[in-house]
């Protein structure tokens, strides 16, 4: 293959490729695709809980004088959902009503619209000044192009004190942190209580357990799992946690790098066969038809014993996030179990903070950092925590006192975890991470055999060694 | 030549200038780099774009999805003209034969309205028609006993692109009506008058006269639904997004995902100059087709 490079002209390059994709395309709109955030095999963060369920440190810095910040940036976020979006813009109106000359303009995009609209705006060097990126090969991306600023030398003293370490170990690459982190997050198995107190059926410890448990709901013609695939990243989520329970860490660690990659452990198959077994005795039937929303909703109905979701989803089953009380009081959740003889390590936690990156091409870079500053602080961490429910960061921003009880227990089970399981589709390389979503749901409707997944999963490896 | 005409000349120039400026800046220039696009390697991250020739199309050539997604524009252009361009034939003619009064309009509007539905409400309308669990269809085939047809409609490989197709001909078909409704007002009605007092039946009178004389229409609407069929997109992205296991792409989608979901903006590019020349010679061809034929009685 030769190697000459073109001239380049990123704008005009970008906006022919645009224009013709509109001539051939009907018009263009995606389904929103709820997904997930990814997160490098993160740290150990011993001090999470102990420092999130502690008093808040005063880690927030204040924001800088008025009078010394001036201008516009823009800020593009991925939580244009009007459940989200609020506390985003109330949080940019704060910062503008102390800073007078400062406007910030907020871009709201969705999950999958701003997978899209960063490719968009990366390739005609548009990017706004401040954007969302979730952590792992995603943000390594705009860090390999140079799209991203260095912000070592920015978060320092008390501002880096402020986070707990896992979250921004996750953002940062050959030594150097190029993002701030705004949520935390966590993959568990949700259940219903009442359901398994009836049905005389304990929180399982092992997947064996969990195998058993989903026979008696059967059994019972209640669905264990409320499961649904519509978009692929379900089902990932299940081989996230279950890769490292079935493959030595230092092997995951070797095939995730693009540059070394085989998926030749056997690990990997039983794991792919773990899910095969999960799907026939405990699954949703058809799940590839049904999407995460409509899986959620039987949970909520209480039709389904079980449901596999993110610790930032747990508002949903709440009173004030919209559920039944007689549910909002019944469910509880518990971490995917392990084999009872597992190869891997049984200590890793599916998750992954989410966060923003700066453009180093701002012309407005004191402002940009100064704002994520204040975005981060004490009481906006609080804000984040008691409006949307989520998890933040900023230590000490989730206590008893300002969240539900699940959360308050996520962020201990987050410290005692030995380290993180960044999400699959997107800590793997891209060829890698289809062969999994597609092959997922190859086995999920029956055209493909965990062997013949393994054996794709091998194949794009191989071709991701090639293109490294 | 007169000052006037040589006016006349420049003026014309003037009027058609914004027209033509237009599509050369907004759609010939893109046509054109988008073919040297196709022969590069680049990505939205990547600060340079690599030669490869004519590596993107042997790639193409030997890609399993690209056969797939092509095989489904070809069955949504066949199942398309089948039932929407057929289809809309027929209904046209029954509602203007056959239905009268305030019936023909309610009718109308009940086959045109799906045609003015946003596409993103019909596709989650027909999420729920063929959701495996609570939807209408599996739900109806159980209430007929047919609980072995059920399925998981567009989460199983075998039938998602072809329940994404049948949602489209449910939309489609009454825009296709109309148009030849149009046609069909056009023809002079002693033509119908003096082939009935011939004896001609309604189905022959169709055959003879309403089918010879909407031929333009008819040769139009093909050029629409199949380059339609070519260029299905939102229908797709908002049912299935390709899934599952890329069995539901068209070109259009899988020029979409490999751009904007792989980083492979150059093989994109392939993909865009291939659905071009394949809607350009169909439209070409069925023009030729069509040359010449004009029936006129």
């Amino acid at each position: 293959m030769r190697t000459t490079t073109r001239a380049t002209r990123p704008i005009s390059r970008f906006f022919a490729l645009a224009m013709t994709a509109g001539l051939v395309l009907a018009a263009c709109s995606g389904s929103a695709t709820p997904t997930p955030t990814a997160v490098p095999t993160a740290a150990p963060s011993p001090s999470v809980a102990a420092a999130s369920t502690e008093p808040a440190a005063s880690p927030s810095p204040n924001p800088s004088p008025a009078a010394e910040l001036e201008g516009t940036i823009t800020f593009l976020h991925k939580y244009s959902d009007p459940r989200y979006a609020p506390y985003f813009e109330s949080v940019v109106a704060a910062y503008m009503a102390a800073h007078p000359k400062v406007t910030i303009q907020i871009q709201a995009e969705s999950d999958q619209g701003v997978k899209d609209k960063l490719r968009v705006l990366a390739a005609s060097k548009q990017l706004p000044d401040i954007y969302f990126s979730w952590a792992g090969d995603f943000s390594k991306k705009f860090v390999r192009g140079g799209l991203a600023k260095d912000l070592t030398g920015d978060i320092t003293g008390a501002w880096k004190d402020s986070f707990v370490p896992a979250a921004l170990d996750a953002y940062t690459y050959d030594g150097k942190l190029y993002g701030v982190p705004i949520t935390l997050d966590a993959k568990y198995m949700a259940y219903n209580k009442k359901l398994f107190a009836d049905n005389g059926v304990a929180v399982p410890t092992t997947l064996e357990e969990l195998l058993t448990a989903c026979d008696t709901f059967k059994a019972k013609k209640i669905e264990p799992i409320a499961f649904g695939n519509q978009y692929g990243w379900p089902a990932i989520h299940y081989l996230t946690q279950l890769n490292p329970y079935f493959v030595p860490a230092a092997t995951m660690a070797t095939d995730y790098d693009p540059a070394t990659g085989a998926f030749t452990d056997p690990g990997y198959l039983n794991s792919l066969q773990a899910f095969a077994d999960i799907n026939t005795r405990c699954l949703t039937k058809g799940s590839n038809g049904i999407s995460h929303e409509a899986a959620q909703a039987q949970f909520l109905a209480g039709k389904s014993a079980m449901h596999y979701i993110e610790a930032v989803e747990f508002f949903a089953f709440t009173e004030k996030g919209g559920a039944p009380a007689d549910f909002a009081n019944n469910w509880d959740f518990f971490k995917l179990p392990a084999p009872a003889s597992p190869a891997g390590d049984v200590g890793t936690l599916e998750g992954a903070p989410d966060g923003f990156l700066v453009n180093p091409g701002s012309q407005h870079l004191d402002i940009a950092i100064d704002f994520l500053k204040f975005l981060t602080n004490a009481d906006n961490a609080k804000k984040l925590v008691a409006d949307l429910g989520w998890l933040s960061p900023v230590q000490g921003s989730a206590t008893a006192d300002d969240t539900f009880a699940q959360n308050v227990t996520v962020v201990q089970d987050i410290a005692k975890a030995k380290a993180m399981a960044i999400w699959l589709d997107t800590v793997t390389q891209i060829d890698v991470a289809n062969a999994y979503l597609n092959g997922l749901q190859a086995m999920l409707d029956g055209t493909k055999t965990p062997a013949q997944v393994v054996a794709d999963i091998q194949a794009a490896a191989a071709k991701a060694k090639t293109e490294n | 030549m007169s000052q006037t005409s040589r006016l006349g000349r420049w003026s014309m120039l003037l009027w058609v200038a914004p027209a033509v400026v237009l599509l050369a800046v907004f759609v010939y220039y893109p046509v054109v780099d988008n073919v040297f696009l196709s022969l590069y390697r680049w990505n939205a991250f990547s600060p340079k774009e690599v030669w490869v020739g004519l590596d993107n199309y042997v790639n193409l050539a030997a890609d399993p999805v690209f056969w797939s997604a092509l095989f489904n524009n070809v069955a949504y252009a066949v199942v398309s003209v089948i039932f929407q361009v057929g289809g809309g034939l027929i209904l046209a003619a029954v509602l203007e034969e056959l239905v009268h009064g305030r019936w023909k309009g309610l009718f109308r509007t009940v086959y045109f309205i799906p045609a003015v539905i946003s596409l993103t409400i019909t596709g989650l309308l027909f999420q729920f028609i063929y959701n495996p669990q609570i939807g209408l269809l599996n739900q109806l085939l159980s209430g007929l006993r047919l609980d072995a047809l059920q399925h998981s409609w567009l989460g199983e490989s075998a039938t998602a692109i072809w329940s994404i197709i049948a949602m489209s001909q449910w939309q489609s078909i009454g825009y296709v009506m109309v148009l030849f409704i149009v046609a069909m007002q056009r023809i002079p009605r002693e033509l119908y008058e003096a082939a009935y007092i011939d004896g001609a039946t309604r189905a022959q009178a169709f055959r003879r006269i309403t089918v010879p004389l909407v031929r333009e229409m008819t040769v139009l609407a093909m050029i629409i639904t199949v380059s339609g069929a070519f260029l299905v997109f939102n229908e797709v992205q908002v049912m299935t997004a390709g899934g599952p296991n890329n069995s539901s792409h068209t070109l259009g989608t899988w020029l979409y995902k490999s751009a904007f979901f792989n980083d492979q903006m150059g093989y994109a590019a392939a993909i865009a100059v291939v659905i071009f020349l394949i809607t350009v010679t169909a439209a070409i061809f069925q023009l030729f087709l069509n040359r010449g034929k004009v029936v006129q009685y």
